[in-house]
């Protein structure tokens, strides 16, 4: 939350993609801060940008796509600036992401064992502290004490000699220790098993236990909720929320669904056409939208517990990113559009405790 | 009300070949027996999670997939056992709109002989002049103008393709349509718009929906009543608000708590299902939702409990459970 230390600080990101069509500005000035430890949901609609503001974070953007401006500055480094193979190391080890359609990224052909342990077997170095810490507490070591990252599984390692087997053995417990932690039934079958065997929702607990296992600092979650059903959706969250307050992380949850939001998150970031156009803890942005397409998306979404007679409707249709309208994104849809909106496009200003907006219009008012 | 649609004990079985001489090895039970009615004027809600068989229920409804077994009747007029040139004066009544409105429009049409072709079919408009009129009139009805009619889908947006999928239904005066997840592909800024155009027409020319979708929400918005639908079967059907607010079969009860809700002021229960749907080749003995649900007995795993009435409320659940206080009673 606001107060704390920000971990990654997205400062007017552009991006722009080369297509035979033309250049598609689809980040058109980012402006995005994450907390240590906070829970931040970007919400939007289907090219908004918020996957590619993700995508950009990690790294790993397609190849015709370029960051035209901006800088995103992680633990107060530039990382648009690192070499590849540090941004790799990175994903590696501090970002962790879980996209929406897990079988993508799970490997048809590996057992769910093989997959999970490479991830643990990456860290040879902690995977022995572990083992010698094990043997000098004569306990069981469990995944959550690694993610507590405690003192004695930092720093270096001491002079004891550790055999592969017991190595191997160590990762095995953690691979079954972590199935455990995110809820799975019966870990030690399911590693035996092949992705094809599992369900959609399994697929993506596994999804999530092996971006925990890198022990991430900021764990980025892209729309992991949309391909699985309802019931297994609450399952999912429900995971995620007891996952906070587990590990030591912050998480990014990135979602076109309004609700879900509404029941994670900490703050809200709404994105709309590449910018971000209203930031606010969960609480205000509900009951105090600032910015005119917050407070529209707001009444276009049926709420089972105060139903409407009619839903609101937002004229005209999301913008096209390769002539975007220019200055604000929004005012061709906009109600309350002046001259000065198609001229410049506003950025994030703080109108009230917490909550910044990008609008014009509704900085004169407040 | 009279019953505009009736469909008894309806079923859709795909068999499952396997070997070089393509033997049968088994059914995926897609639907699996279902009945309702739906009176006229009313909007009937069919919710489920993926792969509970509500597209082919509706698919089976109108013999775009030959049903298994089972009726259907509209206006009295039995569909399924309708012959070839019967079936298309009875499809002139009952229209669909798909889900995906990139795939539902042939990309090599203009809208204008899209909606021609339609009326062509049924011998709806005399003359071009006719047509032409009835076209234009169709697409202000659903929020489009006259330079619209000679594009191609490709040049519009997926709501106004929906649209456009909505005017080509309309375009025979239909009686009854079914609306195969008409949202799910939009965003929500124009799912709303497209949700309201379907209200008004509904209002406006009297008409019957069948409204599948997985978004609970959406469906509250629109229906009057809903059935619930799980592994092939109906585990419940009611008034919409009886079925959100005061359900009955456990199913229902988990499947109502798991909705997300947009406000973060409103305290929600953890409630949460356990597992996955199970797979509707091997559909489980007995109450086909005994593996998931909390309150399963002996009585469950044995035989499957029927869906019975009481006070127009139809449940398939042998125990009348208070889920507050997880009291049973048989």
């Amino acid at each position: 939350m606001k107060g704390g230390k920000i971990i990654i600080d997205v400062r007017n990101l552009k991006v722009n993609f080369r297509t035979y069509r033309g250049e598609v500005k689809a980040l058109n000035g980012v402006d995005l801060k994450l907390y240590e430890r906070e829970v931040l949901s970007l919400v939007g609609e289907s090219g908004c940008g918020k996957s590619v503001t993700a995508l950009t974070i990690l790294g790993l953007l397609a190849d015709n796509a370029y960051v035209l401006d901006g800088e995103i500055l992680f633990k107060g480094e530039d990382i648009l600036k690192k070499s590849n193979e540090d941004r790799r190391i990175l994903r590696m080890s501090e970002l962790a992401t879980v996209f929406q359609d897990p079988m993508t990224y799970l490997n048809p052909v590996l057992t769910i064992d093989t997959q999970l342990k490479e991830v643990f077997m990456l860290n040879k170095k902690l995977l022995k502290q572990a083992v010698i810490v094990q043997k000098s507490q004569g306990k069981k070591m469990i995944f959550t004490d690694l993610l507590s990252r405690e003192k004695k599984f930092r720093g270096e390692s001491p002079n004891v000699k550790v055999s592969r087997a017991e190595i191997k053995k160590m990762a095995k417990n953690l691979c079954i220790g972590i199935l455990r932690s995110v809820k799975m039934p019966d870990p030690e079958r399911i590693l035996r098993q092949y992705p094809f065997e599992l369900s959609g929702g399994m697929r993506q607990r596994v999804m999530i236990a092996m971006a925990l296992a890198r022990r991430p600092s900021v764990f980025i979650a892209d729309e992991i909720t949309t391909a699985v059903d309802v019931t297994i959706q609450a399952q999912i969250l429900h995971l995620l929320r007891e996952l906070r307050d587990k590990i030591d992380a912050s998480i990014l949850i990135i979602t076109h669904d309004l609700s879900v939001a509404a029941e994670i998150a900490d703050r809200i970031a709404v994105m709309y056409g590449g910018n971000t156009v209203e930031v606010a803890t969960t609480k205000e942005i509900f009951k105090n939208p600032i910015h005119p397409y917050t407070m529209m998306l707001m009444k276009a979404i049926p709420n089972v517990k105060k139903p409407v007679g009619r839903l609101a409707s937002i004229p005209g249709t999301v913008p096209e990113m390769i002539n975007p309208p220019s200055g604000c994104r929004f005012h061709p849809r906009c109600p309350s559009a002046k001259d000065e909106c198609a001229m410049k496009v506003p950025k994030l200003r703080e109108v009230a405790e917490n909550h910044e907006v990008a609008c014009y219009q509704k900085w004169s008012q407040s | 009300m009279e019953d505009l649609l009736v469909v008894e004990d309806l079923k859709t079985w795909f068999p499952i070949k396997s070997g070089i001489i393509q033997r049968t090895a088994g059914y995926v039970k897609a639907v699996d027996g279902i009945s309702f009615d739906i009176s006229r004027g009313e909007t009937f809600g069919l919710v489920g999670e993926s792969g509970s068989g509500k597209t082919t229920a509706a698919r089976s409804i109108l013999r775009l997939i030959e049903p298994t077994s089972g009726e259907v009747y509209f206006n009295g007029t039995s569909v399924t056992k309708a012959s070839r040139r019967n079936l298309i004066k009875l499809r002139h009544k009952m229209q669909i709109i798909f889900q995906d409105p990139y795939a539902s429009l042939d990309p090599r049409q203009t809208v204008n002989s899209m909606l021609r072709e339609a009326m062509s079919i049924h011998g709806i408009a005399s003359g071009r002049f006719e047509a032409h009129k009835i076209a234009l009139e169709l697409l202000t009805q659903v929020g489009l103008s006259e330079e619209h009619l000679y594009r191609f889908p490709h040049e519009f947006s997926g709501g106004q393709r929906q649209r456009i999928a909505v005017a080509r239904a309309l375009a025979l005066n239909p009686e009854f349509l079914v609306l195969d997840e008409p949202t799910s592909f939009l965003d929500v800024s124009v799912q709303a718009s497209v949700l309201n155009l379907l209200k008004k027409l509904q209002k406006k020319f009297n008409l019957t929906y069948l409204f599948i979708s997985h978004n609970l929400a959406v469906v509250h918005h629109m229906s009057d009543r809903v059935a619930v639908m799980y592994l092939g079967k109906l585990v419940e059907v009611a008034e919409r608000d009886a079925v959100y607010n005061s359900p009955r079969h456990p199913y229902t009860f988990h499947l109502m708590a798991a909705i997300p809700v947009p406000d973060p002021e409103f305290k929600k229960e953890e409630i949460l299902l356990k597992g996955d749907v199970p797979s509707p080749v091997n559909i489980p003995l007995g109450c086909r939702f005994h593996p998931r649900c909390p309150y399963a007995t002996d009585k469950c795993r044995k035989k499957e409990p029927p869906l019975t009435e009481e006070d127009g409320h139809w449940v398939a659940c042998y125990y009348d459970i208070d889920f507050q206080s997880g009291e049973v009673m048989s």
